[in-house]
Parts: C-alpha cells; sequence; structure tokens
C-alpha cells in the first residue's frame, strides 16, 4: 500500500524530502514507517495520520497523510 | 543585594527632570525584575481610569537579574504600560542592547513620566539623561529612525524607538530596536507617541553587578555555546519559528480567511521551506546563537524579517500566498512599527465584515496591493477609515455592529496570535486566560494537546498544562529577563534558568520560588484588571464567539463537523479558576491573595472592585 509523508521543519533536511509517497506492506504500523526515514531518534516529535495525532502502534491505511513534525512550542 | 543594580531611573519628560531611585531587596525578591517590576510599578504609580494616552500614563523599561549578561539569550527588555487597546496593564518583551547597556548604566528599569513639549530623543548614559529634540526624525520610520541614531551615536548603543504608527496614536503601535526586534503589542509604542518619545538611547559603561562572576562567565559563556551546538544539530534554525505553519496546515489549526478556515492548499507557498530558500540573511537578538529572524527580499526590493505570525497572519489569514507580498505587509508593519499580529487580523476582520454586509468597502481576502494601502493608512489614521483600523478590530466591530463583535478575532481587545483554535480547546483557554489578552507568548499547548491528551477533551490536565506554561512562560522568562526559545524549541534545560539567577544573585532558588514570583505577577494583573473593569465577568475570559458558531465548522479534513463547545469550554474555564484559586469572575479570591502576599495590592484593588 501506499501511503504520503509530509515532513515539517527541520526533519526535510535531516531525511532529505519534504514529501513523498512510500510504498509499505499492509497493515504497517507508523513505527514502521517511521523506521524507514532515516529520522533521528534523539528528538522529540509528532506523528499526525490525516491530522490528527497517533501512537506508533496504530497501523496505517492505503492513502493515509503521514506529517512527521518536531514538537514546536508555538514560538 | 547583589544581581540588580538597585536602580531604577526615573525621567519625567513634562518637567524635563530625572532622578535615580533605589529598592528594597524585598521589592527584587518579590517582583525579580521585568514583568514583575512592569506590573508592580503601574499598578502603584498609574490609577484606574488613567488615559493611556495621557500624561499621567507611563512607559516602564524593566530588566531581570541576569539581562543583558552573556547567557542563553539574555538580551531582551520589557515594556510595559496601561494599554490603550485593552485598557489595563500592558506589556511585551524585546530583543535589544537596551537589555545590556541600561543595566551598564547603573538601572534595572527606566520609568517614563508626563510629556514632552515636542519630539524628543531620550538619552541616557550612566547618570547622565538627556532631554534631545527629536523634529528631524519625527515621521520616519523605524528603519531611518534606527539608522539616523546610529550614525550620531554609533551602533554599540541600545536603541528603542517608534514609527509613524506610535506616532499617530495606533492602538497596536509596537516599540522597536535593532534590525527587526519588535515588542509591546497592546500599543506600547503609541504610549510613547503620545509622550512625543521618538527614541531611547542608553549607553552604560560599567559592570553588571554578579554575586559570583567567575561562574556566571563560565557558565553563560559555555551554554551560549553548547545552546548554538543544539541549534546546528536538530537544524532548528534552518526554518525557525516558520516551520509551524505546515504543520498547522496538517492539523487544521492555521488561521485562513480570518479564521473562518484552518488549511489552505497553497500555504506551501509561504511556508518555512519557501522563506529558507529565499532568504538572504538572518538577524537575531543580543546573547543569541539560535537566530530566528529570517530576512527576505520582498516585493519592493527591501529586506523583510519573518516569523510564523507574520506569516501566518499576513499571509494564510488574508489569503496572500506570494511570499514576497507577505514580506512587504511585514516590511510595511515594522517600518510603521505597528504588531504584524494585529495588523493581519484587523484586516482580515475588515475583509469578513464586508463580506458579511457589515462594512461598506471593497477590501477582499487575497489583494495584497490592498492591503498595503490599509496598512498605511492604519499608521497614519488616515480619514475616517485609517482612524477605524487604528483602533483594532474590536472597536472597529462595535462601530460595525450587526454582529460583527463575533468574528473579531481578539480577547480583552487584543487580536489572537496566529493558531485557529476553532477545535483546539486548551490553546483556546490559553488565549482567553492568558494575562494581557490573546497572546500565545504565555501558553502554547497544541502539540501537547494533540499528543498527550485527546483534542476534544475539555479536561483539568489541560488547564493544568496552561498553569504550568504561564509560570515558565509568562512567568519566569519574563522575569528574569530571557527568550524563551532555547526552552521551548532545543529543549534546553529549565533548572539552568535558577542556576544563571543564583549566580548573579547569590539566592538559592529554585523553579518552586520562580513559579511563586509567576503567580503573584499573575495574580497582580487580574487586580489590574478587575480595577479597571469593576464588573469583570468570566465572559471576558472567553475566545472568540465565531470559535463556538456551528455555521462556521471545517466542511472536511481532520475536524470537519466541530467547533468548540460553549458549556464545555467554561468547564474548561472553571477547571483553570479552580486550580488557579480564582473566584467565578476569574478574580484571585482574597485567601488566593494572601497566599500570593498580595494584601496590601488587595486593599488597594477593594476601592474600584469586589473581592470574594
Amino acid at each position: 500500500m501506499k501511503v504520503r509523508v509530509k515532513l515539517i521543519g527541520p526533519l526535510v533536511y535531516e531525511a532529505g524530502f519534504s514529501e513523498k509517497d512510500v510504498e509499505l506492506p499492509e497493515a504497517a504500523t507508523v513505527e514502521a514507517l517511521l523506521a524507514g526515514l532515516a529520522l533521528s531518534q534523539r528528538r522529540p516529535r509528532i506523528v499526525t495520520r490525516n491530522g490528527r495525532a497517533v501512537v506508533p502502534q496504530e497501523i496505517l491505511e492505503e492513502g493515509d497523510r503521514i506529517a512527521v513534525s518536531p514538537l514546536y512550542s508555538g514560538g | 543585594m547583589h544581581g540588580w543594580t538597585g536602580s531604577i531611573l526615573r525621567v519625567n519628560l513634562s518637567t524635563k527632570s530625572h532622578r535615580k531611585e533605589s529598592f528594597s531587596e524585598d521589592f527584587a525578591r518579590r517582583w525579580v525584575g521585568g514583568r514583575g517590576f512592569a506590573a508592580k510599578i503601574l499598578y502603584d504609580e498609574v490609577p484606574p481610569g488613567t488615559d493611556p494616552f495621557g500624561p499621567d500614563n507611563k512607559l516602564v523599561v524593566a530588566l531581570g537579574p541576569i539581562a543583558g549578561i552573556p547567557a542563553p539569550n539574555t538580551g531582551k527588555a520589557v515594556v510595559a504600560a496601561k494599554s490603550p487597546l485593552t485598557g489595563f496593564y500592558g506589556d511585551g518583551n524585546l530583543g535589544t542592547r537596551v537589555s545590556e547597556q541600561l543595566r551598564k548604566a547603573g538601572y534595572d528599569a527606566l520609568i517614563v513620566e508626563g510629556k514632552a513639549d515636542g519630539p524628543t530623543i531620550l538619552y541616557i548614559e550612566d547618570e547622565k539623561v538627556e532631554f534631545l529634540p527629536a523634529d528631524e526624525i519625527w515621521g520616519k520610520g523605524t528603519y531611518a529612525t534606527n539608522d539616523h541614531i546610529y550614525g550620531k551615536y554609533g551602533a554599540g548603543v541600545g536603541v528603542l524607538n517608534i514609527g509613524q504608527g506610535g506616532e499617530n496614536l495606533n492602538r497596536y503601535a509596537v516599540v522597536r530596536s535593532l534590525e527587526g526586534r519588535a515588542g509591546g503589542r497592546p500599543g506600547m509604542g503609541a504610549v510613547m507617541g503620545s509622550k512625543l518619545l521618538k527614541a531611547i538611547v542608553v549607553k552604560g559603561t560599567r559592570p553588571i553587578p554578579q554575586a559570583d562572576p567567575q561562574t556566571m562567565k563560565a557558565l553563560g559563556f559555555g551554554d551560549l555555546k553548547e545552546v548554538g551546538r543544539i541549534d546546528k544539530e536538530t537544524g532548528w534554525s534552518i526554518q525557525s519559528t516558520t516551520g509551524v505553519l505546515a504543520w498547522c496546515n496538517e492539523v487544521a489549526g492555521l488561521p485562513v480567511r480570518n479564521f473562518r478556515k484552518t488549511r489552505h492548499p497553497e500555504a506551501w507557498k509561504i511556508d518555512g521551506e519557501r522563506l529558507n530558500e529565499a532568504r538572504i540573511a538572518t538577524y537575531g537578538c543580543p546573547n543569541c546563537t539560535m537566530r530566528c529572524g529570517i530576512t527576505i527580499r520582498d516585493r519592493e526590493g527591501r529586506e523583510s524579517e519573518l516569523d510564523y505570525e507574520n506569516i501566518g497572519l499576513l499571509g494564510a489569514n488574508l489569503e496572500i500566498f506570494e511570499l514576497d507580498q507577505v514580506g512587504s505587509l511585514n516590511y510595511l508593519c515594522d517600518e510603521y512599527g505597528i504588531d504584524t499580529m494585529s495588523a493581519g487580523c484587523v484586516l482580515s476582520f475588515y475583509a469578513d465584515a464586508i463580506d458579511r454586509g457589515a462594512a461598506r468597502g471593497d477590501f477582499m481576502f487575497g489583494d495584497a496591493e490592498a492591503a498595503k494601502k490599509l496598512l498605511t493608512m492604519a499608521a497614519h489614521r488616515d480619514g475616517e477609515l485609517g482612524n477605524l483600523l487604528a483602533d483594532g478590530s474590536l472597536r472597529m466591530a462595535r462601530a460595525f455592529g450587526r454582529g460583527s463583535e463575533a468574528y473579531a478575532m481578539q480577547v480583552k481587545g487584543l487580536e489572537v496570535a496566529a493558531y485557529n483554535c476553532k477545535f483546539i480547546p486548551g490553546q483556546a483557554l490559553a488565549f482567553g486566560v492568558a494575562a494581557i489578552g490573546a497572546h500565545h507568548r504565555e501558553a502554547w499547548i497544541i502539540t501537547f494537546e494533540l499528543k498527550n491528551t485527546t483534542r476534544e477533551s475539555y479536561g483539568p490536565e489541560k488547564a493544568a498544562k496552561v498553569i504550568d506554561l504561564q509560570r515558565i512562560r509568562g512567568g519566569m522568562f519574563e522575569f528574569i529577563v530571557a527568550c524563551r526559545f532555547p526552552w521551548i524549541e532545543l529543549g534546553w534545560g529549565l533548572d539552568n534558568y535558577p542556576k544563571y539567577f543564583n549566580a548573579a544573585t547569590g539566592l538559592n532558588w529554585g523553579l518552586e520560588d520562580m513559579w511563586r514570583v509567576a503567580d503573584r505577577i499573575y495574580g497582580l494583573i487580574k487586580l489590574n484588571y478587575l480595577r479597571e473593569f469593576p464588573n469583570a465577568s468570566r465572559q471576558d475570559d472567553y475566545p472568540p464567539a465565531v470559535w463556538f458558531d456551528p455555521a462556521n465548522a471545517d466542511t472536511d479534513g481532520p475536524i470537519a463537523g466541530k467547533v468548540l463547545e460553549r458549556d464545555k469550554y467554561d468547564g474548561l474555564l472553571q477547571h483553570y479558576y479552580d486550580q488557579r484559586g480564582y473566584d467565578q469572575r476569574g478574580i484571585p479570591t482574597r485567601a488566593t491573595l494572601a497566599r500570593l502576599g498580595l494584601e496590601a495590592e488587595a486593599a488597594a484593588a477593594e476601592k474600584f472592585g469586589r473581592l470574594t
């Protein structure tokens, strides 16, 4: 299945892309998706699926939009 | 007493006189500095009913025990006065060399009283105070004013100045400093203008007093370097605050079309990636190693320094998605010295009111050229429309009528920052109970709400988080005085700040001591509000009514069909009041005031308003 991944802020430069489709096996989790993105684990982040925050174990579906962002604090 | 200079400089523009006053150790420990000093001085010296534009209002510039010392992000000052926008205590902070220079001159605060008999530059050099004519720069913008002052006094001096917005008493005129710094959203620049005070220039030549200069030096320089290293490691300042625009667009939290929409397909055109690509320079405050001022070339070819609030409110919220045009609107606000956030909300409200038949005019969302003209009119109070726009969205709504106050995006008269809380209950509360009106500076809990709670919750955990952040962001960082960014954006440890404070003062404070001072300051600002508005009610702590309007719900996306629920918001507000020890109106109870050590201030308040 295919999901759309959008990276936010400095993660764009860390992973080397801003937004792209990612191919995943059926029933892949958020955690599995993140593991393939070459992002540092050192900093806290927030992951949303179609605009709603998710936990790492959540199972993804075809066509999901996943945004990965640093844990911004609103300036 | 270490850490503090122990002195305040009081200047009277009417009599062209000045006095150096000392303050007690008790005063220093109770109020610490910055927002604490400013709130206390204005409470004691500016009685309720004072005309914000009259000579009896006072402008306070206040610093703290670590202000100006080389340590992470200490190059800031608090500017405060009775606000002409909100009618009670108002303040803001900005990056400025005044922080270091005023302390080197021997003062922890400056109080400006009276009104000059002509445009004036106030020049302070240690004990020397001069009242100099400002005729040749009156009428000029903040960039030309800054250049003029640097040309005359050298670029190392501390400068606070105003543009045409402040001169013409635009109610959301700010105080400006350096290349792109601004502070005092609720009209502190207009208070300077009302006093015919074009600029304050400060030069100090003495060392800043510290209890343990060796420790401070080692800690401060080492930590400045470390903060810079973390910034580089995380890449935060590549997009700085502007990275959050793309995220808000993902989670339906972006202000679009006067906050009626929460997302926009063209938002990417003005986001942090595009800003970074367009960057021609980066500016920052003194003592900062994570500079956040991304500067681009605007449509007219000028340098314009942008942050998230600027692109959010002068871009997305006006449906202007050409980055150089957003840069132009931002440049004009900075040049005129008016608040970009309020300006964005004022223009979006005007377009919305025209759309809904509440106002006459032809201004439309997306029209950048018309927006430029309107900003110029607002800064100069040009004609009937300029006068209206200069008064802020609440006064505009009262003039328009027809229910338009519901979508004037403000709380207590101060316009909302660039976070659309149509369905973000905790952040709506944060705006509702911010000390001076809808400012994002004091508590921002959106990532917490989405990640650690459910978005739909109106539970006590959200009220508790707002209070936690008010103590840290609206409290400690505003009274010690330092920028919150190393902590909030890079995770720099909060416990570092008591270390800096203790090295400067010789005290042995922990974070709990900081929170006590923070709560005292919040309590005092509430008393200030009660004195000015004896009929204060919990309705004053509600966000704009349009966020409760089901007809305004998104039709698709993450929050389709959802808006804030009034009864649930009221419950959340009650959680906040209960945890704070405030009464049903949101005013601290007598017991709370006693616990905060505010008995004398409470007695002063009771002459004007009721306590429970």
